[in-house]
């Protein structure tokens, strides 16, 4: 059976985040509608299930905004929804994404009772002067505490994010950060250097030339030392920005790695499900109240994608991974050729470089070029 | 026909440019009603999109225009339209030629400037008879006395009965065209004699092939006669007679003194030369005596023309090829440049030929192109004695077998209010120009005359001169030979690999700061690459210049999920193409933008 995932987007947060581009909406917690929304989201739910019910589920994944922030009796309600609507497996992840302010160690055992396995918390940082800069609401203590709780929970698996490659941030900073994060016991850490994005406040700054920025060789220094530091830990750089224990990867991501389809649910969700053209890439409704009136009723906007269109995502993604990614066999699952003349001049300069590596099949960036991956990729697209 | 020899008039109007020449022309036709005012739009007779746009002319267009005049008797007026700018000198005298009259306009508000002094020198060479004219007369600023007089003391023309006129306005208009039929003398050829046309203009036309625009000097062209062309020794049956009045319209013959077109179905341009005397096939109405034709026109002004995409070759090819046939004046042969692939080294007049011929590759063919920088074309002496022509900088032989270099200079006439006469002077002071002389044509403007190397001038002196004048200087030039000048070649590498289509040929003095001023540009150009790049010019060996690309320390998209991943693909989609566009120096890669913007540099 094909695997396949469900995204679950919660479109509210406490305060928007100013480098954050995701569908979020600053809101007070008493004015999030829980009962409406999950209602909403099941019925979309029972409108999208039938192009994924031959999938076997093995991820189910609550991303927001801040998902933490819904009554967990309703999110609770909207995943036994899935699970009754759709095949899941055995062992399927079930990880909701939260924020240190609306988690602790009650709130994660509820989430634990309702059936949530796995949870993401977005520490970022570990500084105040570094959360205060990017906007978050918690201090570094507070940080720690919902890291703390959440491991000492009945929930299973516990990752954190972190946001390195801030203004004037040391690699030495990183480093410690993360290591200080390793050694409450996780097994799993997200450290992303902060990107910049149009449309954000950050990115708006940046446009007016009012945002410090930080040099792109110290960020490239910071992102050598938490590899360095945590691989010390036991903690496997399995993905560019992802480290996990053997076995403690995120599966909900791996999925989209590895091209897998993935259903959509809820205000602003991107879906992907195949099709015999190729597939297709599906946005719901970005605002709110109309998705609460609209919800099942389609998508705000739909993108056709050709076998080489997602070709070259699987080149994209399957690059982003330390194992890499078999070309042939994704070429063959979507039907078209692998090496095209150009693609092979290509990989040819590059394995030359050691920009990348061939084994087999497989093709995979070695660590101390995988600070170049948007370039590597971009050429054997 | 029926209009007699008597009753023709061939004139040109001749100006400064901007002094409102093609205006005058709008009007002229209106009053002798060849345009309605329906079909009346500005400046008709610039048919070239760039030349409206522009408001210069550049190809010279003709009209044949019927007047009734004062004495009640209709005459033929064929309106032969000139160029203004000094590129295009050798359209005004192949129009002229055709001509036995000149209306020279003068800007009444303006007064003589360089290139009305350079277009009466012309007329004269060919014996016209000048008719000033003072225009824009309803401006406030005109003052028509003084210019009156300085025409007189500058140009010494008579100025007792020159028409006050505007184009604008139509005052005067009908006072030229009776000056015209009063002053300028009919045509003198023989209409019972064996045929002589002079070719002054040829194009072509996709349907009819290779056109050419005929003044007959004597006897005349029939639909259906064979000619032969004298030159080129080849024959044709004409196919179509015609002229523009203003719009195309078919005739049965072109009298003596006539001027019109014909076509004949020939589909070699190389058949058609301007200057070339046409006569009869037949045998017992051929004249033997050719018209003495027109010095070839040399490019003075080279530069390479790459196609941005190297597929566009072949189109670029066509595009010179098709251009050629309606432009003889500028010269292309295959070039190639380690930088830029496979292009033409073409030869211009100027830099405004260049730009226009550039203007019209990308726009009447929808070329994307890059030229290399303009060079002027160096006498180089080799130490074997042998002597070559280098007109790119990228063939310069090595220092070491150079003996020395000579550069061509030109004769540079600059008019000027007397309050820049200073700043006018440092200027070509700092051109490396000797003062030849300064007179006062006027209390208060004053004609400098310089000799100045060719390639100063070429590079920003036009520029300079207008921001140095605050726009009131005017110049004209005329190359006048060759001296030997301390030049020395630039070289622009990049990680020790020379760019050779960068390469410059400067004076040594200038060549620290031309160096580095093209390093610094650069490297505002190449994109980090993941080693350091550095950027250095030189001379020889010797290395006067560098700049330094800090190497690129990351390239990677930190978070990628389910709906991040159209927007990164179109991202990296957007970086291929990019990367497409990408010149390999070494192991260097270089957008297509840095040599675009380098070699639109002028400072």
């Amino acid at each position: 059976m094909q695997r396949a995932s469900v995204y679950v987007h919660f479109p509210w947060c406490l305060t928007k985040c100013p480098y954050c581009d995701f569908v979020s909406y600053a809101t007070e917690r008493p004015a999030v509608p829980h009962a409406a929304y999950a209602d909403a989201v099941i019925r979309e739910l029972r409108a999208r299930a039938e192009s994924f019910q031959t999938k076997e589920i093995a991820s189910i994944f609550f991303g927001g905004g801040t998902p933490s922030l819904w009554e967990p009796a309703e999110l609770g309600r909207v995943l036994a929804a899935i699970r009754d609507a759709l095949g899941c497996a055995p062992q399927v992840e079930v990880t909701v994404e939260c924020n240190p302010t609306s988690l602790d160690r009650a709130r994660a055992d509820a989430l634990a009772s309702v059936g949530v396995n796995r949870l993401s918390i977005g520490t970022q940082s570990l500084k105040q002067e570094q959360l205060s800069f990017l906007g978050r609401l918690h201090n570094p203590q507070g940080a720690l505490d919902a890291v703390t709780d959440a491991l000492a929970s009945n929930i299973a698996r516990v990752s954190t994010d972190l946001i390195f490659g801030l203004p004037e941030q040391s690699a030495d900073d990183a480093r410690a950060q993360a290591l200080a994060l390793a050694d409450l016991g996780l097994r799993h850490l997200s450290c992303y250097q902060l990107t910049i994005e149009p449309g954000t406040r950050f990115g708006e700054l940046a446009r007016r030339g009012r945002l410090p920025l930080a040099d792109d060789g110290r960020v490239a220094d910071a992102f050598l030392a938490i590899d360095e530091a945590l691989a010390a830990r036991g903690l496997v750089h399995y993905e560019i920005s992802n480290y996990a224990a053997p076995g403690e990867e995120a599966r909900h991501n791996l999925g989209y790695w590895r091209g897998e389809e993935y259903l959509g649910l809820g205000c602003g969700a991107y879906g992907f499900v195949r099709n015999e053209l190729g597939g297709v890439r599906w946005r719901n409704e970005i605002d709110p109240a109309r998705y609460l009136e609209r919800a099942g009723w389609g998508s705000m906007s739909e993108e056709p994608l050709d076998a080489e269109t997602l070709l070259r995502e699987r080149i994209m993604l399957g690059l982003r991974l330390a194992t890499g990614f078999d070309l042939e066999a994704a070429a063959a699952d979507l039907g078209v050729v692998a090496w095209t003349d150009e693609r092979s001049r290509e990989a040819d300069k590059m394995l030359k470089s050691q920009r990348l590596i061939r084994e087999g099949a497989i093709l995979r960036i070695p660590n101390k070029a995988w600070l170049f991956t948007d370039d590597t990729a971009a050429r054997l697209f | 026909m029926s209009i007699p020899q008597s009753h023709i008039r061939n004139f040109s109007i001749i100006a400064h440019i901007d002094h409102g020449k093609s205006t005058l022309a709008d009007r002229i036709l209106e009053v002798t009603g060849a345009v309605s005012s329906r079909e009346a739009r500005e400046q008709f007779l610039d048919k070239m999109d760039i030349e409206r746009e522009r408001g210069i002319t550049i190809k010279a267009q003709n009209v044949r225009l019927k007047y009734v005049a004062k004495d009640g008797q209709v005459y033929q007026l064929n309106l032969i339209d000139t160029p203004g700018h000094v590129d295009f000198n050798y359209e005004v005298s192949r129009s002229l030629s055709a001509c036995e009259g000149a209306i020279l306009v003068v800007d009444s508000t303006q007064g003589v400037e360089a290139q009305t002094l350079a277009n009466v020198y012309l007329a004269l060479d060919q014996g016209l008879e000048i008719l000033p004219v003072l225009n824009k007369v309803d401006l406030p600023s005109s003052d028509v006395e003084k210019t009156k007089e300085q025409i007189e003391q500058v140009i010494g023309l008579d100025c007792a009965d020159a028409v006050s006129c505007s184009g604008k306005t139509g005052v005067g208009v009908a006072d030229i065209l009776e000056q015209i039929v009063l002053k300028v003398p009919p045509p003198r050829g023989n209409p019972e004699g064996n045929l002589r046309a002079l070719i002054f203009d040829t194009w072509y036309d996709a349907y009819r092939g290779a056109m050419v625009m005929v003044r007959v000097l004597d006897g005349c062209i029939k639909r259906g006669d064979k000619i032969r062309f004298m030159v080129t020794k080849t024959e044709y049956e004409v196919t179509e007679i015609g002229s523009f009045q203003p719009f195309a319209v078919a005739l049965e013959e072109i009298g003596a003194g006539e001027v019109g077109f014909i076509a004949a179905n020939i589909r070699s341009v190389h058949d058609t030369k301007v200057g070339d005397t046409i006569t009869h096939a037949l045998p017992s109405r051929q004249s033997t005596d050719a018209l003495p034709g027109f010095k070839d026109v040399k490019p003075m002004v080279f530069a390479g023309i790459f196609p941005t995409d190297s597929s566009d070759y072949p189109a670029l090819r066509d595009a010179l090829e098709k251009l050629h046939l309606n432009d003889a004046a500028f010269n292309f042969e295959p070039d190639s440049s380690e930088a830029l692939g496979f292009g033409f080294r073409c030869g211009f007049l100027g830099l405004l030929h260049m730009e226009i011929i550039q203007e019209r590759l990308e726009r009447e063919f929808n070329l994307d192109l890059i030229t290399t920088a303009p060079s002027v074309v160096y006498q180089v002496y080799k130490t074997d004695g042998t002597q070559v022509r280098v007109d790119n900088p990228a063939k310069l032989p090595l220092a070491q077998y150079v003996e020395r270099i000579e550069e061509p200079y030109v004769k540079m006439a600059i008019h000027v209010p007397t309050d820049y006469v200073g700043a006018v002077l440092s200027l070509c002071q700092d051109k490396r120009g000797s003062q030849i002389d300064l007179k006062y044509a006027s209390q208060d403007r004053v004609i400098i005359i310089y000799e100045l190397p060719f390639g100063e001038v070429l590079f920003d002196f036009h520029d300079k001169l207008k921001s140095v004048s605050r726009g009131y200087a005017s110049m004209d030039y005329e190359v006048i030979g060759y001296k030997p000048g301390q030049l020395v070649k630039v070289d622009i590498m990049v990680n020790g690999e020379p760019l050779d289509a960068l390469s410059i040929i400067v004076h040594k003095d200038r060549a620290y700061h031309r160096g580095r001023g093209l390093s610094e540009k650069l490297k505002e150009f190449v994109p980090q690459q993941q080693y350091e790049v550095a950027i250095q010019a030189a001379i020889g060996g010797k290395i006067i210049a560098r700049e330094t690309v800090r190497a690129l320390r990351k390239d990677v998209t930190a978070k990628c999920y389910g709906g991040d991943i159209s927007r990164k693909r179109k991202l990296l989609e957007k970086q291929k193409e990019g990367k497409k566009r990408m010149k390999q120096v070494g192991s260097v890669e270089i957008p297509q933008e840095a040599f675009l913007a380098i070699l639109k540099v002028d400072s």
